[in-house]
């Protein structure tokens, strides 16, 4: 069963550095590749492979503040702790954090 | 030396490539060139071929992990100076410890305050240029103008590594003036000065660009010959040896100087021989050039001068 995805506000997250000449092309990289980024923590979260879903949480969590979406960032951090912190991570609390972080994910745009 | 003219080099060890995308763009305004690797286990021979001015180094990387890269950049002579900049998403204080401990120069924490790291990064960069000033002074002997014997123990200690990594050839030739002190007694201290000089320009004129010419102390001096079996190695070592031999010198014209020279070399891969037992098999060479009537080079495999080091077949 995968995780259904309720996007209540679809307010779209813009990059702080979005004003930056130097970063637009980048921004508009990371956006591209987020659609691919999502399709891999679906896919980890549905085979319940928690290591490599942490891998990606972490990636995603280093990359976003970088392109200027801290809030991305956060939300694979906190993904990232609950997968780090006991020896059996709380299921249901990393589902809710999946779903959140796929929303994020859902809403980046270059502009 | 490297990187002299040309802008200060970075090198960027991250296994993220978001990383290093946004950092060539970072960084794009910074005077310096950008090279980079996924690969930690790349990391150090990068860092060999390139001899960066600054290294940018992630520590949580899967597999080899960033300590470890740490840890061989600083127990290699080729790369133990290079100042390198911990780049890590942890903020723990047992992180920067060890990162300290281990010889990083500076620490950062991700994500990144681009301000902060620029500037960092230019500290770390002055920081290098100042060390590499203070290197190449401190290495330098002020007469002859070749490596003294800090710069020789460390040049030397590269090279056998190098040779022993890559199974390559090396050799050594140790260079001791004769009567020397005789020269000094006889016509005084500016007549051996000149020597001493005339033969550092010997040394450098005769060699190859590759080979390493180094005052080792007094009036003995030491020539690396990189990637050179003893057989060639002698040829170079007969043509300096030739060449002072037929100088004339302007302060006692009547009187020839000679060197006595002793080589040691290995054709290829010899195993664990440490600098100071080349050394050691140099300087018996050495010695049997001056029992025998000096102005000669005696030159052997290393393994055949080295008491108890068995021949490997």
């Amino acid at each position: 069963m995968s995780t259904p995805i309720h996007t209540q506000t679809n307010t779209p997250i813009l990059s702080t550095y979005a004003s930056d000449p130097d970063m637009l092309d980048l921004i508009q990289l990371f956006v591209e590749e987020i659609p691919d980024r999502v399709r891999t923590i679906q896919d980890f979260w549905e085979r319940k492979d928690l290591a490599e879903l942490k891998r990606i949480a972490h990636q995603i969590k280093g990359a976003s503040g970088g392109y200027g979406f801290p809030s991305v960032g956060d939300a694979a951090g906190v993904l990232e702790h609950q997968l780090t912190s006991t020896p059996t991570p709380d299921l249901s609390a990393v589902s809710r954090q999946v779903a959140e972080l796929i929303d994020l994910c859902a809403r980046v745009r270059v502009a | 030396m490297a990187n002299t003219d040309k802008k200060p080099l970075v090198l960027l060890i991250d296994d993220s490539i978001d990383v290093h995308r946004l950092l060539q763009v970072r960084l794009r305004h910074e005077q310096i060139d950008l090279i980079s690797t996924t690969k930690p286990s790349e990391a150090v021979e990068l860092a060999r071929q390139h001899k960066p001015s600054t290294i940018l180094l992630d520590i949580e990387m899967p597999g080899l992990d960033g300590f470890e890269v740490l840890r061989a950049l600083k127990d290699d002579p080729a790369t133990n100076t290079v100042p390198v900049i911990v780049l890590s998403g942890k903020g723990g204080s047992e992180d920067k410890v060890t990162a300290f401990d281990l010889g990083a120069t500076d620490y950062v924490t991700k994500p990144f305050d681009l301000a902060e790291l620029r500037a960092r990064l230019r500290a770390a960069l002055r920081l290098e240029h100042l060390l590499r000033l203070l290197a190449e002074r401190a290495d330098v002997d002020g007469l002859t103008g070749l490596g003294n014997r800090a710069a020789f123990n460390k040049r030397w200690a590269e090279k056998v590594a190098e040779a022993r990594r890559y199974g390559s050839p090396l050799s050594l030739a140790m260079l001791d003036v004769d009567f020397f002190k005789r020269i000094n007694d006889t016509y005084g201290h500016p007549a051996g000065d000149q020597v001493l000089v005339g033969l550092a320009q010997l040394l450098q004129s005769e060699s190859r660009t590759p080979d390493i010419a180094c005052r080792f102390g007094g009036e003995e001096f030491a020539l690396i010959m990189p990637s050179t079996a003893p057989a060639e190695a002698e040829i170079v070592a007969e043509r300096i040896r030739a060449a002072l031999a037929k100088q004339i010198w302007s302060r006692h014209p009547d009187s020839p100087i000679t060197v006595s020279v002793g080589l040691v070399g290995s054709s290829g891969p010899i195993g664990d021989v440490s600098p100071e037992r080349w050394l050691e098999a140099a300087d018996k060479n050495l010695y049997a050039a001056k029992r025998t009537g000096r102005n000669r080079c005696i030159t052997s495999d290393v393994l055949e001068v080295i008491p108890g080091a068995a021949k490997q077949a």
